[in-house]
């Protein structure tokens, strides 16, 4: 799954990366599920995501809206970033009306997440913080480096990535949104949010 | 990932992809340290294949070269398609299992980390009203980890109370769970990363978290630590313990909105 939880930034740049997923539990509600993930997918695209994809559907950017929605099946964990809490909400709203059966989650800033249930009047079930790392923190790269690989999960997206998207920005050679589109493609869920990428590589761009 | 030296041409497009890096460019071509590599296939999946015979490619590099200009294949793609995805056998496939997004767990079924933590609770009760639920992703960030550093925190962790999730793909390569101990053949395996997966009661809390925070200083690798319960009447349990502990909880993280269900058969079909 999109496993969301240990992405790096601060409050103030992580207010634009909300990622909301579905995920079936089989035995429960994962069998015959396929055309309630369809809907859970129509449901977000009608709010401008900045990004969407799931693990065997592949994401928005290296496959397409098209390609997503064929390869839908069962098993398909759906996934959708969105930029801003007040599209979030809008969202959270129409899921809770959909009634699709699966558990929804949401992977961003807590209390934004709270809000989100408080304003489609729900009580959130669980919840899961990082505590950070432990072990040869020295191994890390600088904290920009981080901010933008851990937005894929799955590690995919590799340091020398980043590390090669910056100095190009630096160099002039890619605009920020054309390296942010090369750094979603290898997250293959779509948990990446490339508008995030855009204004940190914008930012570092600035800052020289 | 292998690399067909009868058609790369060395471009270097597959180097800076690489989770892991470990693909270099030696003697003109790219190659791969078979020791580190996590089989993640990242390198094969992202880069596109463009099929382009070889010796042109060589030819147009060399007369380019010999007129001191450069070709550059595109950022993105493997112009000769020389990455090679490999079969995998036992013990070397659990790199893959672990470590490429797209192949499903076999113990879970599920791809990814192979786990559902909190995701499911509001359906599966995996976590009651009591219990704290720990997972421990060691190799991630982007440095990758041995089975050997992963039994090292199991073992720790067991005797302090951990219950080891049964669903969860560590968990089923363990020979005991009741003590930890991973399968002797498997250990000095790599994978991009592996989630120890465990709940124990929320009195536990303060003693998991100050053995975590040794066992850190006793492997060369990282680990990321999350915790998560259920949150009933809205608040979160754990965030005294873990203040006590002098950790703090991130600002984000994952929230179960509770809208999952037990579908009945009949009505799914």
């Amino acid at each position: 799954m999109t496993n969301t939880l240990h992405r790096q930034g601060t409050r103030e740049n992580l207010a634009g990366d909300y990622v909301i997923f579905s995920t079936s539990a089989a035995g429960y509600n994962k069998e015959g599920c396929a055309p309630q993930i369809k809907q859970f997918y129509q449901i977000v695209l009608r709010h401008d995501p900045v990004n969407v994809g799931g693990i065997n559907t592949g994401n928005m950017t290296k496959d397409g809206i098209e390609n997503i929605l064929q390869r839908v099946n069962d098993a398909t964990h759906a996934t959708a970033v969105f930029d801003n809490l007040d599209t979030l909400a809008k969202v959270v709203q129409e899921l809770k009306e959909a009634d699709l059966g699966f558990s929804i989650n949401i992977s961003g800033l807590i209390e934004g997440a709270d809000e989100c249930c408080r304003k489609a009047g729900l009580v959130r079930h669980s919840v899961e913080h990082s505590l950070g790392y432990v072990g040869a923190v020295n191994r890390l790269p600088e904290r920009p480096v981080l901010e933008i690989s851990t937005m894929c999960g799955h590690g995919m997206v590799s340091f020398n990535l980043v590390k090669k998207m910056i100095e190009l920005v630096k160099l002039g050679k890619l605009t920020p949104a054309q390296a942010a589109g090369q750094l979603a493609r290898p997250c293959e869920c779509g948990a990446f949010n490339p508008k995030r990428a855009e204004f940190l590589l914008e930012q570092l761009r600035n800052m020289g | 990932m292998l690399v067909d030296e009868s058609k790369c041409v060395g471009c270097g497009n597959c180097v800076p992809v690489c989770t892991m890096g470990v693909i270099s460019i030696q003697n003109g071509l790219a190659a791969i340290n078979q020791d580190e590599c996590v089989e993640c296939s990242t390198c094969y999946r992202v880069l596109m294949r463009e099929d382009r015979p070889p010796w042109l490619v060589r030819s147009i590099r060399s007369i380019l070269s010999a007129l001191h200009l450069t070709y550059d294949a595109p950022f993105g793609v493997c112009p000769t398609s020389a990455l090679v995805k490999p079969e995998l056998t036992w013990p070397r496939m659990v790199r893959r299992a672990f470590s490429d997004v797209l192949e499903p767990h076999a113990s879970t079924g599920i791809p990814g980390r192979g786990t559902e933590e909190i995701k499911t609770n509001d359906v599966t009760g995996r976590l009651q009203e009591g219990d704290a639920g720990f997972v421990v992703e060691l190799g991630r960030p982007g440095i990758g980890a041995r089975f050997r550093d992963i039994e090292k925190f199991a073992m720790a962790l067991a005797p302090l109370g951990a219950e080891f999730e049964g669903k969860n793909p560590v968990t089923s390569l363990m020979t005991d769970p009741m003590t930890g101990k991973v399968q002797d053949d498997i250990l000095d395996e790599k994978v991009m990363s592996a989630i120890i997966e465990f709940k124990v009661s929320q009195d536990k809390v303060p003693a998991i978290l100050s053995r975590i925070e040794e066992l850190g200083g006793e492997i060369d690798t990282v680990a990321c630590i999350g915790i998560g319960a259920r949150c009933d009447s809205g608040r979160i349990p754990y965030e005294e313990a873990v203040r006590a502990g002098g950790l703090t909880l991130s600002v984000n993280g994952k929230t179960n909105l509770g809208l999952g269900r037990v579908v009945p058969k009949e009505a799914s079909r």
